[in-house]
């Protein structure tokens, strides 16, 4: 199976100072600062999604894009872009529209023309039809006798109007004679529903098809929808999971005819959940937060009004980090740790339902970036695990990524084998380096 | 245990009843006698104290300031004392009736806690915590210093001192070329784009030369923040990123820069020489949204593979010939496509529109460089 890793511009920069917390002064974003890719020398994913969504912004959803930017993608196309030739194995880059930024709308806000117009000037591997994402699941229409009413008609139309795109798309698509691989989308709102759009787009002449709008169903539901396509698929008939990551299931997936699916919440998780944050061997590791004072917005308020003092604050910071330090030297015990970050959660989130002295304890005690053998854990040592800024919340990301990938390819879904490169080596240690 | 520190001093009679103190003091010892008095609302809803918090990002640009070599901090830390600290002048008459020389005498104690310390700091806080911070030895300053057991008095000088309007930015641009210092991060990016725009408008033989508006050249007509603008995406994403030289005095081969600027503006000049020699009023071409939409095209062009890394005026000009007649700088309208239409002033230095007219004006240069593939 392969993985894609949706862009979102994420990326480190590898000017970062760890104890200074400093960067160079001449660092340009972007241009200086290191994807996930060129950071590991093994492979960490399989390829880049980039969504016309992400890259021109939708609405109130700005781009993380400047227009510099955007005109440099379109102009030196995305691999040039995404520096892909730094990647320890090919990868490759599959565009969609990024239908969930447009979800409120009527409409699509763009046409086939537009689509396909971004995934040739960007120079894609892979492009997915235009869609338009449906949210609901009713999977009590699929009874016998539900009658057509089970279904709201602006739902219907939804999948209606899904594969009126990818008809066009794939007429313009032959007729352009494009080089990237055409995906057509299959929406739907039940098992049998995505076995029809299935079945209509394997019609058209699709053998590749992108599965929509199944981010937020329950894993259950989404392997009733795959074993109600697996009645429908043709031999040779290849699936792709958009947005979708449930690494337990991943075998199952893979039986189902997945080959291949994107997922953002490796990298996510690691700062954006409550406690799953690390991840080694298919367990998961709470980080240690240490917030800074000067970022931390109610910890600000709090000092501006008088409430408490910087001073104490900033001595409380300060201890945390240093107790991290000799923690990992061995020269401080679980315990003094854990008193020090927990007098530090008091300050900064004194009314938290309950402390994290259980789940700090899990993690010091197994210390799980001791024995992780990627390039980030090797370089960063305990900073990847400490919960604070971007600059570790996204290295430890890209550990998560790394992580889950080699979890995945161990797990027996590997279709194929891949070289390890060692051609970027200097630039990896220069990401992590801590000092 | 009490102790007590004495300075050599000026006591200066400014007005009737007041009186300043000048010394100079080791920056580190400051925190021994004197504290920031904080602003709170007390138990009875009372306002006490003045300052705000240290703003640590500011503290870490003016530290890392103070840790290069040689640093200097001319303006004076301005304190309150409290009348435990006394003048001592010294023996003998001086010829000024305002002024006369003499001992400070400022109270030490061990282990005193911060609202019990003599004195307060009305200005300089977010200096002298970077003192404390810095890894140096010690940073002598000039204090200026005040004596009063009214906290009214400080809030009144700390309102004074800290109300005064900041510089104009754009006389900030027109000053940085010609600093050397460790500057502030955002004065530091700022630098190199403000001397590539100082050239830009001063060099003879420039297209620009006398155009750009700045403080020091009020008739120009182009604006500093247009020109700005236009060199910093150049050195993000464009043309101008390939001569940064981290080795180099400003970070970068500016000779090289400044002829990339020289050529393609000199060939804007001459392509669209009618729209050119009018005010933005009259042309959007030097406009803002004019001014930062070629500043794209310059680096779409130079990306074409065909043309050397410096391309001449000629081939800048052979290349925005295609331009001609799509643009409608001073009449007509412009056809953006889809529908999009407008008359030709009605185009803003607005995102929006600076999109919608780069990309535009991109076109012709995409088509080109994926035929050349
Ligand atoms: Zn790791």
């Amino acid at each position: 199976m392969k993985f894609f890793l949706p862009d979102s511009q994420d990326l480190v920069d590898p000017s970062f100072d760890f104890e200074n917390e400093q960067r160079a002064k001449d660092r340009r974003r972007q241009r200086h600062d290191l994807y996930a890719h060129e950071v590991f020398s093994q492979p960490a994913f399989d390829g880049f999604l980039v969504s016309k969504g992400m890259v021109d912004g939708f609405g109130a959803l700005g781009s993380r894009y400047t227009l510099s930017q955007r005109l440099r993608l379109s102009q030196i196309g995305a691999p040039e872009f995404f520096r892909v030739n730094r990647a320890p194995h090919p990868l490759q880059i599959m565009g969609d529209c990024g239908a969930f930024t447009y979800v409120k709308e009527q409409k699509p806000p763009y046409s086939v023309d537009d689509v396909m117009d971004f995934y040739a000037t960007c120079r894609f591997d892979y492009g997915v039809s235009l869609d338009h994402v449906i949210l609901d699941f009713l999977p009590e229409a699929d009874a016998p006798g539900a009658g057509p009413r089970a279904v709201p008609a602006a739902i219907r139309r939804r999948q209606e109007l899904t594969l009126e795109y990818a008809s066009e798309f794939l007429h313009k698509h032959t007729r352009g004679r494009h080089a990237f691989k055409p995906l057509g989308v299959a929406q739907g709102w039940s098992p049998q529903s995505y076995a029809t759009s299935v079945k209509r787009l394997q019609q058209m002449g699709y053998d590749y098809i992108a599965l929509g709008g199944m981010v937020p169903l329950k894993t259950q539901d989404i392997l009733r929808c795959l074993q109600a396509i697996q009645a429908q698929r043709a031999h040779g008939t290849r699936l792709h999971l958009l947005g979708v990551t449930r690494t337990e299931h991943i075998e199952e997936f893979y039986r189902l005819g997945v080959a291949s699916f994107d997922s953002t919440s490796p990298l996510r998780q690691a700062f954006k959940d409550a406690h799953d944050n690390y991840y080694h061997n298919g367990l998961t590791y709470t980080a240690i937060r240490i917030p800074q004072v000067e970022g931390n917005t109610s910890l600000q308020q709090r000092i501006a009004s008088g409430q408490i003092s910087q001073n104490q604050a900033r001595k409380l910071e300060t201890a945390c980090l240093q107790a991290m330090r000799l923690f990992d030297s061995g020269r401080r015990s679980i315990s003094k740790v854990i008193e020090v970050l927990l007098e530090y959660e008091d300050l900064y989130a004194p009314d938290a339902k309950r402390n994290h002295a259980k789940d700090y304890e899990r993690t010091l005690r197994d210390a799980p970036w001791r024995r992780c053998a990627c390039d980030i854990c090797k370089h960063l040592k305990h900073h990847v695990i400490i919960f604070r800024g971007a600059e570790r919340n996204r290295r430890r990301g890209f550990h998560n990524i790394w992580s889950f990938y080699r979890h995945m390819r161990d797990s027996g879904t590997d279709t194929h084998e891949f070289t390890v490169g060692q051609q970027v080596a200097g630039l990896k240690e220069r990401a992590c380096r801590t000092n | 245990m009490s102790d007590e520190l004495r300075l050599p001093a000026l006591e200066v009679h400014q007005s009737k009843g007041r009186k300043l103190y000048s010394f100079a003091v080791d920056g580190k010892l400051l925190q021994d006698f004197v504290t920031v008095s904080r602003v709170r609302r007390g138990d009875g809803n009372e306002l006490s104290g003045y300052q705000r918090p240290e703003a640590l990002a500011h503290i870490q640009e003016i530290r890392a300031y103070l840790e290069a070599p040689s640093p200097l901090i001319p303006n004076s830390i301005i304190l309150a004392f409290d009348s435990r600290v006394r003048f001592e002048p010294a023996k003998g008459k001086t010829s000024l009736p305002y002024v006369r020389t003499g001992t400070l005498v400022i109270p030490l104690e061990k282990n005193i806690a911060d609202p019990d310390k003599p004195g307060f700091v009305v200005d300089g806080q977010q200096r002298l915590a970077a003192i404390r911070d810095a890894n140096i030895h010690r940073l002598p300053v000039c204090v200026t210093a005040f004596i009063t057991n009214d906290v009214r008095q400080q809030t009144e000088q700390f309102i004074l001192v800290n109300s005064t309007k900041p510089l104009p930015k754009g006389l900030i641009y027109e000053l940085l070329p010609g600093t050397d210092a460790h500057l502030p991060s955002p004065l530091h990016r700022r630098k190199l784009p403000a001397l590539l725009m100082e050239r830009l408008n001063l060099d003879e033989d420039s297209p620009l030369s006398g155009r750009i508006r700045t403080t020091t050249n009020p008739t120009g007509t182009i604006k500093d923040n247009s020109v700005l603008k236009m060199i910093e995406n150049s050195l993000s994403d464009g043309v101008l990123f390939h001569f940064l030289r981290p080795e180099r005095a400003h970070g970068a081969d500016v000779a090289s820069m400044g002829e990339v600027l020289h050529h393609f503006w000199a060939a804007v000049a001459r392509v669209f020489h009618a729209a050119w020699g009018l005010p933005p009023k009259k042309s959007r071409l030097l406009h803002g949204a004019g001014i930062i939409s070629l500043g794209h095209v310059m680096d779409a062009i130079s990306r074409v593979r065909n043309v050397p890394l410096i391309p001449t005026e000629a081939q800048y000009v052979e290349k925005l010939m295609p331009l001609q007649e799509l643009t409608h700088w001073t009449g007509g309208s412009w056809n953006f496509g889809n529908g999009e239409r407008r008359k030709w002033n009605n185009l803003q230095n607005t995102p929006g529109d600076i999109e919608l007219l780069s990309k535009y004006l991109c076109t012709p240069y995409q088509k080109q460089a994926s035929r050349s593939l």
